[in-house]
C-alpha cells in the first residue's frame, strides 16, 4: 500500500507540474478574453498614441479621458505624463506620435519640460 | 542440508522496493492531464502581455474605435487597415469596424457627446468603402459637433480608391451629407516597382492575375492601390481586402483575348508587358492560364 501511494503521488506531482508547464509556459492557451489594460506595453502605447490622435481631430478632452481610462491605471493623469517621458526618452516612437501625446498632455494640463521642446517645435503654446 | 523455503524464496524474487512503475506512470498521465486542464481554465499566466487579437469582444470595439479616431487625424488608409487586421476579425476589417460602432452604439456608448464624435468617424470610415453597419441609423440625424472635419472632396471621388461599393451609406436617405464622401489625407506617397510576373497553371483558380504589394523587407502592405486596365476600361481594387490570404494579396479575373496592363497609380510604373490568359494543362487538364505579379516598394 505504501509502495502504491508512493508512486502515485509522486506521479501526479510531477505529472501536474509538467502539465503546468507545457500549458503556462511551452505552450500557453490563446486566450481571447483580455482587456485593454491586459495589452503589451507596444500596444498600450499604440492605444494611448491613437487617443492622443483623436484628441488631435475633436479637441475633446473628456473623450480623450474617458478612453485612456481603459488602461485602467491608478491616476491616468499621472500615466499620460509618465509614458510621453518614457516614449520621449527611448524614442520609441515617430515624432508625430510624441507631437501628439505631448500635445494631449499639453491640453490636459500634463506638460513637464522633457515634453516642452517638442511642444515649441508643435508651434508652443496656443 | 537445509532446503531453501520456497515460499521464501518467491517473496525475496518479487521484492517490490518502495516504488511500482506502472503507478508511477499512470499517476504521470493522470497528473500531467490535470496541469494541462487547469492552465487551459485559468487562462494565460501573464496576463499582461496580451496582443490585440486577444482581447474580448468589447474591449475589441473599443479598441477598433480608437483605429477610427486616429484615421481621423492620419487618413492613412494602409495603417489604418492594418490595425485593424492586427484584431483578426473573423469578416472584411471595414465590416468588423461597421459591427463594432454597431455594438457600442447599440450599448449606452452614444449618451456622451464624445461617442457620438468617436462613432461618427468610424461610420465615416467605413461608409467611405461603401460598408454599412446600424450605427448610422442610431446615431443623431444632425451633426452637433463643432469638430473640424476631415479633408471632404465630391469631386475626388474618381481618384479615391473605393472599391466596388456593394450599397450606398444608409445616411443618404436622412439628407445632409449625402453626397458627402470622405478623402483620407493621402500618407507619404510609397513607390513600387514590379519585381516578378510569372504566368502559372492552377485548375482552382483559373485566368486570375494575383498581386503582392510588398515592402522592402518583404512584409505585405494592405490598402495599396492597384490598378487594371484592359481597352478603354479600368478597374481599382486594394491589397489586403482578402484577410484569409494576407495583407500583401489581391486579385482580379481576367477574360480570354484581353490583354490587360496592370500598375499602382501614382506608385508604380505599369508592367512592361500585358497580361493575356490562354490555355494551360495541369495534370491531365486544361484551364485557363493565370499571372502573379509581385510589386515591391523601392
Amino acid at each position: 500500500m505504501r509502495r502504491f501511494l508512493t508512486s502515485l503521488i509522486l506521479g501526479l506531482l510531477l505529472g501536474a507540474l509538467a502539465g503546468l508547464y507545457f500549458g503556462w509556459i511551452q505552450f500557453p492557451p490563446a486566450n481571447r478574453n483580455s482587456a485593454i489594460s491586459d495589452l503589451a506595453q507596444r500596444h498600450r502605447d499604440d492605444y494611448t498614441v491613437m487617443i492622443a490622435a483623436g484628441f488631435a481631430v475633436d479637441r475633446d478632452a473628456a473623450g480623450a479621458l474617458e478612453r485612456l481610462g481603459k488602461l485602467d491605471v491608478d491616476d491616468i493623469y499621472a500615466y499620460l505624463r509618465g509614458a510621453t517621458e518614457r516614449i520621449i526618452r527611448s524614442s520609441a516612437r515617430d515624432f508625430d506620435d510624441i507631437r501628439l501625446l505631448v500635445r494631449l498632455a499639453h491640453d490636459l494640463g500634463q506638460l513637464t519640460p522633457a515634453m516642452q521642446p517638442f511642444l515649441e517645435l508643435d508651434g508652443g503654446d496656443p | 542440508m537445509i532446503r531453501p523455503d520456497p515460499r521464501r524464496d518467491e517473496t525475496r524474487k518479487r521484492a517490490p522496493g518502495y516504488f511500482s512503475y506502472p503507478v508511477f506512470a499512470w499517476s504521470l498521465i493522470i497528473g500531467l492531464a490535470l496541469g494541462l486542464a487547469v492552465t487551459r481554465m485559468h487562462g494565460p499566466l501573464q496576463r499582461s502581455n496580451a496582443e490585440p487579437w486577444q482581447l474580448r469582444a468589447d474591449e475589441r470595439h473599443h479598441f477598433a474605435i480608437a483605429i477610427a479616431l486616429e484615421h481621423q487625424h492620419r487618413g492613412d488608409m494602409g495603417r489604418t487597415l492594418n490595425k485593424l487586421i492586427a484584431l483578426r476579425p473573423a469578416q472584411h476589417p471595414l465590416d468588423a469596424l461597421a459591427e463594432a460602432a454597431c455594438a457600442l452604439g447599440s450599448s449606452g456608448y452614444l449618451g456622451s457627446d464624445s461617442g457620438i464624435k468617436a462613432l461618427r468617424g468610424a461610420v465615416a470610415l467605413y461608409s467611405a468603402d461603401g460598408r454599412s453597419g446600424c450605427a448610422e441609423q442610431l446615431l443623431p440625424l444632425r451633426a452637433t459637433d463643432s469638430a473640424p472635419k476631415p479633408a471632404v472632396d465630391s469631386a475626388a471621388d474618381a481618384g479615391f480608391a473605393t472599391p466596388l461599393p456593394t450599397k450606398p451609406p444608409l445616411r443618404d436617405s436622412q439628407g445632409g451629407a449625402s453626397s458627402r464622401r470622405l478623402v483620407p489625407t493621402p500618407a507619404a506617397q510609397r513607390s513600387f516597382e514590379a519585381r516578378a510576373a510569372r504566368s502559372f497553371c492552377d485548375a482552382a483558380n483559373p485566368a486570375l492575375i494575383e498581386v503582392h504589394v510588398l515592402d522592402y523587407l518583404g512584409r505585405g502592405i494592405p490598402g495599396q492601390r492597384i490598378r487594371v486596365r484592359w481597352g478603354d476600361q479600368a478597374d481599382i481594387f486594394l491589397s489586403g481586402l482578402k484577410v484569409d490570404r494576407g495583407p500583401s494579396y489581391a486579385d482580379f479575373q481576367m477574360e480570354e483575348g484581353v490583354d490587360y496592363a496592370i500598375d499602382m497609380p501614382g506608385a508604380a510604373d505599369p508592367l512592361s508587358a500585358s497580361l493575356s490568359t490562354g490555355a494551360c494543362y495541369t495534370g491531365n487538364r486544361s484551364t485557363l492560364k493565370s499571372w502573379r505579379v509581385t510589386f515591391v516598394e523601392t
